[in-house]
């Protein structure tokens, strides 16, 4: 995954007791590269619900903050209006 | 029967359980309702300083950075004293910091003057050809929030803490004008002493338990770019506007402004934050227009009428005590506040007059702290 997080570390940090991704994310920054998890959290999504015997549907996705990807900080300059 | 139940899992509340669990103090539960962090201290941005104009956050401020210097050793938490930069362009915000200069003299404080070579050193990615002066104040710093807050949370639980998380404290249970626990999911949950450290959200659960404290959470802004290699190791702040920017130990750079915002506001995102915040610093970083953002979020600074904290007893409620209104300064502040809360709770009085000066109670007897001058 990114930021060079392997499976292992994710296994690890759900048996420390980070159980949420948005723990883990925090704890381990899987989703904090350039695709803001697009790629990663899926599959940490999938090694917690193994690990938690949870449904994958019932477990939350990450809170996704904007911009939805990187954007060159020149183009909020150009910004008139608030919308 | 726990001896205290923590309501609230930020950096305050879980600086207190590792605090006590430290000390020895007996059966301790921390409840958070959704994840550690999740309220304001993983959306603020780190700074740490003791630069401030009045004597409690002065004295409390210098006492907390003895203490972060404490957790580094102990825990490795990111933490480094590398100071804060105010910068100015113009004469008149030049003056205005000297007047700051001045109270931290007083207080002992080695804040002082520096010019383009010094500013250069430090932040050789900050553009000087603008500038007129510089602040700098060594003692000051920054430390990661995530790194603080977790390396505490895996020490407080391997000392026998308890954490329930993704359960809400409904009420806390008060019976014959005494903390007696807390209600989850309509189940009583018995304790000896509770405290609150629920940040914004505190006002919104002691109301239910009829309890008013004079506190407003006011939504705030932070954006944050890619990473980069060593750009600035101060935090810097732009003096005109108060914006501020910190390099993470990861190398983001992490920038925040103030845009018009409602006491009570919903945490919703502004493209306006987004202008005013790259056009300030594009001034200081003219490299930054070229660069990317990566995220964007708001989260609330909970304000008191005195702009200072609320630590302390809930009086006259026996074994009910609160540590919440940091009015956008209690991540910096979390190491001292453990140390006064846990003096609170094992000794019923304050560590130091300046945290005692702190109570709630400050509101109705009118003793509200006072900044030694207004400036600007």
């Amino acid at each position: 995954m990114c930021e060079r997080v392997t499976v292992e570390d994710v296994e690890r940090a759900i048996d420390m007791g980070f159980r949420d991704v948005e723990s883990l994310k925090r704890y381990l920054r899987i989703g904090m590269g350039p695709c803001q998890g697009r790629y990663c959290v899926p599959i940490v999504l999938g090694i917690l619900s193994r690990k938690l015997g949870v449904p994958i549907e019932k477990l939350s996705y990450v809170v996704i903050r904007p911009p939805l990807e990187p954007v060159p900080a020149r183009l909020f300059l150009r910004v008139k209006k608030d919308v | 029967m726990y001896d205290l139940v923590i309501v609230g899992g930020g950096i305050i509340g879980v600086s207190l359980a590792f605090k006590l669990a430290e000390k020895g103090f007996g059966k301790i539960l921390l409840v958070e309702r959704n994840y550690l962090g999740s309220g304001s201290t993983f959306r603020c941005a780190g700074g740490i300083r003791a630069s401030f104009t009045s004597r409690e956050h002065i004295v409390l401020m210098k006492r907390s950075i003895e203490l972060w210097g404490e957790l580094k050793e102990k825990l490795g938490v990111k933490y480094s004293r590398s100071g804060y930069l105010w910068l100015t362009y113009r004469e008149e915000d030049l003056e205005k910091v000297k007047g700051y200069m001045r109270i931290h003299h007083m207080f002992g404080l080695d804040t002082r003057l520096v010019g383009e070579d010094f500013v250069k050193e430090v932040a050789p990615y900050v553009d000087t050809s603008k500038m007129v002066g510089a602040l700098f104040d060594p003692l000051a710093g920054k430390a990661s929030p995530f790194d603080s807050l977790y390396k505490q949370f895996l020490a407080a639980k391997s000392l026998g803490v308890e954490f329930l998380i993704g359960k809400e404290v409904t009420h806390i249970d008060i019976e014959n004008g005494a903390a007696k626990g807390v209600l989850i999911d309509g189940e009583k949950i018995p304790a000896r002493n509770v405290a609150v450290t629920a940040g914004a959200y505190s006002v919104y659960l002691l109301e239910r338990n009829g309890i008013k404290i004079p506190l407003t959470p006011v939504p705030h802004h932070a954006a944050l770019t890619e990473d980069f290699g060593r750009l600035f190791d101060p935090l810097i702040i732009d003096v005109a506007s108060g914006a501020y920017a910190v390099q993470t130990f990861h190398g983001n750079v992490l920038m925040g402004v103030d845009v018009e915002e409602k006491p009570f506001g919903e945490l919703s995102v502004k493209l306006a934050f987004l202008e005013k915040v790259v056009s300030v610093w594009s001034k200081w970083l003219p490299w930054l227009p070229n660069v990317n953002i990566l995220r964007y979020w708001p989260g609330y600074y909970e304000v008191t009428p005195d702009h200072h904290p609320i630590i302390g007893p809930v009086m006259p409620i026996e074994n009910l005590y609160i540590a919440t209104g940091f009015s956008g300064h209690g991540f910096m502040m979390a190491p001292v506040v453990a140390e006064e809360m846990a003096s609170w709770i094992t000794s019923s009085r304050p560590r130091s007059q300046e945290a005692g000066n702190l109570v709630l109670s400050r509101f109705e007897e009118g003793k509200t702290v006072k900044e030694l001058a207004v400036i600007g």
